[in-house]
């Protein structure tokens, strides 16, 4: 299911028949067409198309500065508060178009919602509020609802058993690692369709990338996720597709340069600037 | 270029592989011009390879596993590793064979024999021991053009084989041989089948690691093109 903007050359080598992995037995949640960013003049990324498959994990790997927190930034419209930002093209959540004239943002964040690179709990709250931050922004609900989003959010995050017994106590009282899972768990009490991952573990120690790794596994079941990430082992290990983000000449805009089933761009993927970047040989 | 140690290491593990070949490959020349000339001391010098190839085989496989353990190699690179372990193990069996095949020749050089299987036996080991170059040499160019005609290479080899095997299993009335020798000559030319098919099958390693593409696939590929003019 190789994706490649139309304009790019056909793939060097013919498609080998591949073993069914399953992995394609979902509808796509997001359809991305042709999409153009532009921030004022200077155009980030260039005629991006491609389907996000749901419950599944997608992750979008490519060297610094070729677009991929710029695109994931545009699924749930949060480039927005950055000024002059715009896009040309189309990106349908449940085949609707978000830039569509009528679609209100918040709307599209609360189905699409974003972890970003460094753990970021409000100071001021507990992890109890913290969990319910967003949901409070939406109608009131009882105690009794509250708590049961709260530990199911937690325990979704996979950081219940660590934290269940001192709700009251700040958020930034965690560590690191557990702070990036509390703002997952923020993150999953509005249920969203869509997780947008920007870095989450970079930041991270490696057990506490192997537990925001787990906990992402699990997740797949019952949501989409979008991972940006720079460790190719990370992206190899979790996820189902991946995009390769590239660009070809200095001030180029970024392109989507390969896209296809994670198994097949870590062992032979069909273009050589991928090979080269999965095996380090990049730059 | 980045990972310049590691592409070092893999260069270097290559160059392994292609000695260790070149030596295998050496005592499958000696077997022939041993078994050409019932030759035995010949044939005895190749006894005790098959330890040291082994050994160098056991050094090649452990290297392979500390660079994946390492370097966690992705693509082009995994793909190297894994040919390398399997080509490895080819020649590691061809030498072991050979040694078997030379054991053979130098216990049975005063036996009577049957020379229409001599003839057959010794165009058998010059088949196999071509094959086993030709695999050898595709794996040092990556030429995988000429992988994908090895396989109607060793149909002669396989067609050689039944012919030896007919001939072992109707012995003429006069001049069939010594008994031991029709048994160390039915072994060996089971033997260099089998290095043939080794031969073929370091080609085909080759096509996977510069394609990707599974030897099986090809192998099928291959086979629906002989099939074809049957079925229609």
């Amino acid at each position: 299911m190789t994706q490649r903007p139309t304009n790019e050359p056909e793939p060097r080598r013919e498609e080998a028949p591949r073993r069914s992995s399953g992995i394609h037995d979902t509808e796509p949640v997001v359809t991305v067409e042709n999409l153009d960013m532009y921030y004022g003049s200077f155009k980030a990324l260039q005629n991006v198309s491609m389907n996000i498959k749901r419950n599944r994990i997608t992750a979008l790997i490519g060297p610094s500065g070729c677009g991929k927190s710029t695109f994931i930034r545009s699924i749930n419209r949060m480039h927005e508060i950055v000024p002059g930002a715009r896009v040309e093209g189309k990106i349908l959540l449940d085949g609707e178009d978000i830039y569509g004239d009528d679609v209100d943002p918040v709307r599209v964040r609360r189905k699409v919602g974003m972890v970003f690179q460094k753990p970021n709990p409000f100071p001021t709250m507990t992890i109890y509020d913290n969990v319910i931050a967003g949901i409070k922004l939406g109608r009131k609900r009882k105690k009794d609802e509250l708590d049961g989003i709260v530990e199911k959010s937690l325990r979704q995050a996979a950081l219940w058993d660590e934290v269940k017994n001192k709700l009251k106590d700040s958020g930034t009282s965690l560590s690191g690692g557990q702070q990036q899972r509390l703002c997952i768990a923020r993150t999953l009490a509005i249920e969203p369709e869509v997780i947008l991952m920007d870095e989450p573990a970079s930041a991270l120690d490696p057990i506490s990338t192997q537990k925001i790794e787990d906990a992402m596994d699990e997740l797949k079941e019952l949501y989409t996720v979008v991972i940006v990430t720079h460790n190719m082992q990370q992206a190899a290990r979790i996820s189902d597709f991946t995009g390769f983000f590239y660009i070809e000449n200095m001030g180029d805009p970024g392109r989507l340069w390969e896209f296809d089933e994670t198994e097949k761009m870590f062992s032979n993927p069909d273009r050589s600037e991928t090979e080269d970047y999965v095996t380090g040989r990049f730059g | 270029m980045p990972r310049e140690s590691f592409q070092h290491e893999l260069d270097e593990l290559v160059s392994q592989v292609l000695s260790l070949g070149g030596e295998v490959e050496n005592s499958l020349v000696n077997m022939v011009t041993a078994m050409e000339e019932r030759d035995a001391d010949a044939a005895s010098r190749e006894l005790g390879v098959d330890v040291r190839y082994k050994m160098r085989g056991a050094e090649i496989d452990e290297e392979c596993m500390i660079l994946q353990a390492r370097q966690a190699p992705v693509a082009r690179d995994l793909r190297l590793l894994y040919t390398v372990q399997a080509v490895t193990n080819h020649l590691v069996r061809s030498g072991t064979l050979c040694e078997h095949i030379c054991h053979g020749i130098a216990d049975t050089a005063d036996h009577e024999r049957d020379e229409d299987l001599e003839a057959a036996l010794i165009e058998m080991a010059r088949s196999a021991r071509n094959l086993f170059h030709e695999g050898l040499d595709i794996f040092k160019d990556r030429d995988i053009d000429r992988a994908r005609d090895l396989q109607a290479v060793d149909d002669k080899v396989d067609l050689l084989y039944s012919e030896a095997l007919n001939l072992i299993a109707n012995p003429s009335e006069t001049g069939a041989g010594s008994p031991e020798w029709r048994m160390r000559a039915a072994l060996m030319v089971h033997y260099l089948e089998r290095i043939a098919d080794h031969g073929v099958d370091i080609g085909g390693r080759t096509v996977f690691l510069v394609t990707g593409e599974r030897i099986e696939n090809a192998m099928q590929q291959y086979m629906k093109r002989e099939q074809r003019p049957e079925e229609e």
